[in-house]
């Protein structure tokens, strides 16, 4: 605001400096015209025999001012369109234009700052997704082996114990085919001692003494035995 | 005088004779000015717009001279 | 030889009274000129101010190229920040010293208004007067020392460096403003004057016609040149005020 007032007294010293030092050239500037008539008014005036300041009158009229000399008319305009022009232009012009430059200057400032932080939105919530499926597939994983591990757990163990089983049963056969193999021994040595005596008694027609022959009998089986 | 005088050796010529002279100076100014801006430029294609403006600063001031040997010529008419 | 008729050149700039011959208001072509100037300077705030869109177009983006041009490349280039508060005066004056030299190679006008020393002189002491007083503003009383007394002189040399300071920071500098912007138009003026009439001349002397192309050829040449002019001149008128300014206000020498 100083500012413009300094502008603006500025404006009308020099407007009042230029109009004071102009009013002095300009009242030559009068139509050729009207300055021929008031040397021909002159007495003594002769078109003919012209003396040598009259020449020099005439010759001065049709002399356009020196462009070197302001015109009063020209700076009261000149200082008044340039008023006009300056004033528009600081007080509504300037400030107008430039709101609506800082105003676009700030949108985009915003516009990208809204775009920053979507995207730094964007890429942290992709992270996020990502950290997620990771944890999600490393879950699925320890799963999957957790279940592989039971089952093979539950495999071996159905295993260890079918083995368990089968040797058991084995050992289970064993024991009874032997104890029927026993059974079956003794069985067939009562069958063959009874067996035996019956024929030797057939063959042997005679009461012998029951308790040598049964004697003498088993000593043979003894000995069939052992060499079978 | 004949009628094929050229030029007339008269006030304006004169005049106008020396405001030729007076054009020298600046004129020899304005060439060193510009061709030195135009090196600085090329040397320094970064500082072109600061080598520029201050290029025009000095022809405003070396044209001078040469404008106001202009003007006196119609201050002396 | 041939004659032309060549006007004399104090003739060249001097435009009859439209209204008002004599009178303190007298309108001639060249306050005609400086109403169009001035309408077209403040039409360009008007409709570039008046739709505000994300993407300029049209008047609003010269209005927007302006500012940015004259804030840039003239208030801050020569004035650093403490000149942008000077834009709008800068830009009043480049934009109006440029419509009316502009008018110097537009059909009809022909004229630039800055050819005839008014304006100059009016524009160059109101220049005058804002950076004596931004100066007295920002040093107060010891702007005068700070004018005229360089640092780091010997004493008895100040004799000799003080009057020199003096005129030229108070008397030539004004002068040199006003002169380079009215002489550079009023030469170029002439310029084309001299190639038109050259180019007249010839067209009615017979045997000469065909060496009337050349002078046309000039007045193409150089009324393109002249479009160039206008705009360097508002350019260096508006860049030497914010360099003056910054002179008188800097706090460095």
């Amino acid at each position: 605001m100083r500012t413009f007032r300094l502008l603006l007294a500025a404006l009308l010293v020099s407007l009042v400096a230029v109009v004071g030092s102009a009013s002095a050239a300009s009242a030559s500037g009068e139509s050729e015209a009207t300055c021929l008539a008031e040397i021909a008014s002159e007495e003594h005036f002769d078109p003919e025999h012209l003396t040598e300041d009259q020449d020099k009158a005439i010759t001065a009229c049709f002399q356009a001012p020196n462009p070197m000399v302001p015109e009063k008319n020209e700076v009261i305009w000149g200082a008044f369109g340039f008023f006009v022009v300056f004033g528009a232009i600081a007080k509504f012009g300037y400030p107008q234009i430039k709101k609506a430059m800082n105003e676009r200057t700030e949108r985009i400032r915003t516009d990208l700052e809204t775009a920053d932080n979507q995207k730094a939105e964007a890429e942290r919530l992709a992270a996020e997704y990502q950290t997620k499926l990771a944890d999600a597939k490393n879950e699925s994983a320890r799963i999957v082996e957790e279940a592989r591990q039971t089952a093979d757990g539950v495999r071996r163990q159905l295993e260890a114990k079918a083995q368990a089983d089968i040797a058991e049963m084995r050992t289970q056969a064993a024991a009874d085919i032997e104890a029927a193999k026993s059974q079956a021994m003794a069985d067939l040595r009562g069958e063959v001692t009874a067996l035996a005596i019956g024929a030797a008694e057939q063959v042997v027609q005679r009461n012998l003494n029951d308790d040598t022959n049964r004697a003498l009998v088993e000593a043979y089986i003894q000995q069939v035995g052992a060499s079978n | 005088m004949s009628a094929l005088v050229l030029a007339e050796i008269s006030d304006k010529g004169i005049a106008a004779l020396t405001y030729g002279l007076g054009a020298i100076g600046p004129g020899i100014g304005i060439g060193y000015l510009v061709g030195q801006s135009v090196q600085a430029m090329a040397r320094q294609p970064e500082a072109a717009g600061m080598v520029r403006t201050t290029m025009f600063l000095g022809i405003a001031f070396v044209e001078a001279l040469a404008l106001i040997g202009f003007v006196v010529f119609f201050l002396g008419q | 030889m041939f004659a032309l008729e060549f006007p004399p050149l104090s003739h060249i700039v001097d435009w009859p009274g439209l209204a008002g011959e004599g009178a303190w208001w007298e309108i001639n072509k060249v306050v005609l000129v400086y109403a169009i100037a001035a309408f077209l300077t403040i039409m360009i705030f008007v409709l570039g101010s008046r739709r505000k869109e994300l993407v300029p177009t049209g008047a609003q983006n010269l209005a927007e190229i302006t500012v940015e041009f004259v804030e840039d490349g003239i208030a801050r280039e020569t004035m650093g920040e403490a000149g942008v508060k000077y834009t709008p005066m800068l830009i009043s004056l480049f934009l109006f010293i440029f419509f009316t030299n502009i008018f110097e190679v537009i059909p009809i006008f022909q004229m630039p208004a800055s050819a005839r020393i008014a304006l100059p002189l009016v524009l160059a002491l109101f220049a005058y007067v804002v950076y004596h007083g931004a100066g007295f503003r920002a040093h107060g009383l010891g702007y005068i020392k700070h004018a005229l007394v360089p640092p780091g002189v010997p004493f008895l040399l100040l004799f000799l460096v003080v009057p020199i300071e003096f005129v030229s920071k108070f008397l030539v500098q004004p002068f040199s403003h006003t002169v380079r912007l009215f002489a550079n138009l009023l030469a170029g003026h002439i310029l084309l004057v001299t190639f038109a009439v050259l180019t007249s001349g010839l067209f009615v002397l017979k045997p000469y016609l065909p060496l009337a192309l050349l002078p046309m050829a000039g007045v193409v040449v150089f009324t393109a040149f002249e479009v160039f002019v206008s705009f360097l001149q508002a350019y260096v008128f508006t860049l030497l005020t914010g360099v003056y300014i910054n002179a008188a206000q800097s706090h460095e020498h």
